[in-house]
């Protein structure tokens, strides 16, 4: 059994690229599952994992780096940012959710 | 050791270290059959999100009568005539090409809880370690008198799922007469798509402004006032269709006369139509009241919010139209596409021996056109209130526009097309 444990978790933390033991590594995945949960309440306008259908006029986001994207969905929350939709959705999201929307969307720096 | 035993033992691990009960260990994400009833925005979703957060490794069969999806959103476009069936119309090979989604084209006769099985229409037993349904709305006939009969006639339509009967029903109002009456009767709430009423009703106005402008359209309502953007399509009715609507809130229709086309009301005295456009009141899809799961006064399902599991049913996920609402959770298409999403992750992770995630979020945008170019949207945000057990909007978000614009009509087109390839493509 010690052997199957030590296994288990050489393997998942291969997979994730992260040392630890496998309750770590599930945590990881866990997180990782609910993050791309939560980046996919945008998925219904913008597309799946971001990216739009072609000819639409909603703004594509899939271009966006990681940070500008943070940047533009908490002005939208802050009110500094106008727009039809995003505005009044970016503020039904916590700062952490937007920052882990970003981090899911955003093509990384 | 063989991978499924591997996956067995790393799953009942993760819940020993999760303190879970280790539920996972008896059918992990791998081996378990995951079976899917109803192809629309929130079945669709859920086979392709399963599919998509498992890696492609979850097992799973969607069961769905119709040979391709048809969206309800936007289908008062073609009640009104603008608009053809087919450019609302998806097929659904995509789940299969591109996400390896097992689709059996067939009903859903039963469930069978005790041996985990569903029956179908064809005679065929399927398997399942996890079931989820969404199987839309159930119309209540026998609430109004009559009305089957009427319908059977070809006297009343109700068009309140997208297909022949929308196109049917704009037949109707084609051929109508100019200067005769279209009525529409509103149930009351819940029912779907809290604003498609209201929406039809430009439409249909729309129509016969241009093509039969002696006619009238009468909204006989049984809420109180119009349930969604009420300020919003007031105004429109008033600026674009005046003198065309006539709303009237508080009208319960208890009985149809088919011969004579006549509706009848709890208090108000009889009126005649030439189009019968008669909405029951609504309830959980068939399948959902058959298999006694409708545990909200015999009408809806009880859900548990963090992964929409029935209250009344282990295993069986409920998710679309067909459960209890949470407060201000309206029965939309978008709605039923995010539960999907919450679902299929609360399931993965059910199956991979993970906590369940504490704190889901749900999204709604419902975009109406007051004609054929120019729309209004309501949006609101939904979080999981762990202390309540339910979601709740966050003050301070979500909201209505201001008027119709033309620039939200494209994003109403972009919505569609988007959300179609999120849950078909």
């Amino acid at each position: 059994m010690r052997k199957t444990l030590s296994t288990t978790a050489l393997i998942l933390s291969g997979l994730l690229g992260v040392l630890g033991g496998p309750a770590q590594a599930q945590d990881v995945q866990a997180q990782r599952l609910y993050n791309q949960a939560l980046a996919a309440t945008c998925a219904n306008c913008h597309g799946t994992n971001g990216v739009s259908v072609p000819d639409v006029t909603i703004p594509r986001i899939n271009q966006l780096s990681e940070s500008v994207m943070y940047e533009r969905m908490m002005e939208y929350k802050s009110g500094k940012r106008m727009g039809t939709i995003m505005p009044q959705l970016a503020k039904g999201y916590t700062e952490e959710q937007l920052k882990i929307v970003a981090s899911v969307l955003g093509k990384k720096n | 050791m063989n991978r499924r035993h591997f996956l067995g033992q790393s799953a009942a691990v993760a819940g020993l270290a999760f303190g879970l009960n280790g539920q996972a260990s008896a059918s992990s994400l791998k081996s378990a059959q995951i079976v899917v009833v109803g192809a629309g925005y929130g079945g669709a979703t859920a086979a392709k999100y399963l599919r998509m957060m498992s890696n492609n490794t979850a097992q799973v069969t969607l069961i769905e009568p119709n040979p391709q999806f048809i969206s309800c959103p936007l289908s008062n476009l073609v009640v009104g005539g603008s608009r053809k069936i087919g450019e609302l119309t998806v097929p659904y090979a995509g789940l299969e090409k591109n996400h390896g989604v097992k689709m059996i084209k067939d009903m859903v006769a039963s469930i069978d809880r005790q041996k985990k099985t569903v029956q179908l229409a064809s005679g065929q037993t399927v398997k399942y370690d996890k079931l989820v349904l969404s199987p839309g709305i159930g119309l209540m006939m026998d609430r109004i008198e009559g009305l089957e009969a009427a319908n059977k006639a070809g006297v009343t339509l109700q068009a309140w799922r997208a297909g022949p009967e929308t196109t049917a029903l704009h037949q109707q109002i084609a051929e109508m007469r100019d200067g005769g009456v279209y009525a529409l009767s509103i149930p009351l709430a819940p029912y779907r798509c809290p604003p498609g009423p209201y929406e039809r009703v430009c439409q249909v106005a729309n129509y016969l402004k241009k093509n039969k402008p002696k006619s009238k359209v009468l909204v006989f309502d049984a809420n109180q006032d119009v349930t969604s953007k009420g300020k919003l399509f007031k105004e429109a009715w008033a600026k674009l269709y005046p003198g065309i609507i006539q709303y009237m809130p508080e009208h319960n229709v208890t009985a149809i006369d088919a011969k004579t086309r006549t509706i009848k009301f709890e208090v108000q005295e009889d009126v005649k139509a030439d189009v019968l456009n008669i909405l029951p009141p609504m309830r959980a899809g068939d399948l959902i009241v058959k298999a006694g799961l409708a545990d909200a006064n015999a009408r809806w399902s009880n859900v548990n919010f963090l992964n929409f599991e029935a209250v009344a049913a282990k295993d069986i996920h409920i998710i679309g139209d067909s459960i209890q609402v949470a407060p201000a959770m309206p029965k939309s298409g978008h709605m039923a596409n995010q539960h999907a999403k919450v679902t299929a992750a609360a399931i993965i992770a059910e199956l991979s021996g993970f906590a369940i995630n504490p704190q889901p979020v749900l999204t709604n945008t419902c975009y109406s056109f007051v004609n054929e170019t120019d729309v209004v949207h309501v949006a609101s945000v939904h979080q999981y209130v762990t202390a309540e057990k339910t979601f709740k909007t966050v003050p301070g978000s979500g909201g209505l526009s201001p008027a119709p614009t033309a620039l939200e009509g494209t994003y109403a087109w972009g919505w569609a097309k988007n959300i179609w390839a999120d849950s078909l493509v």
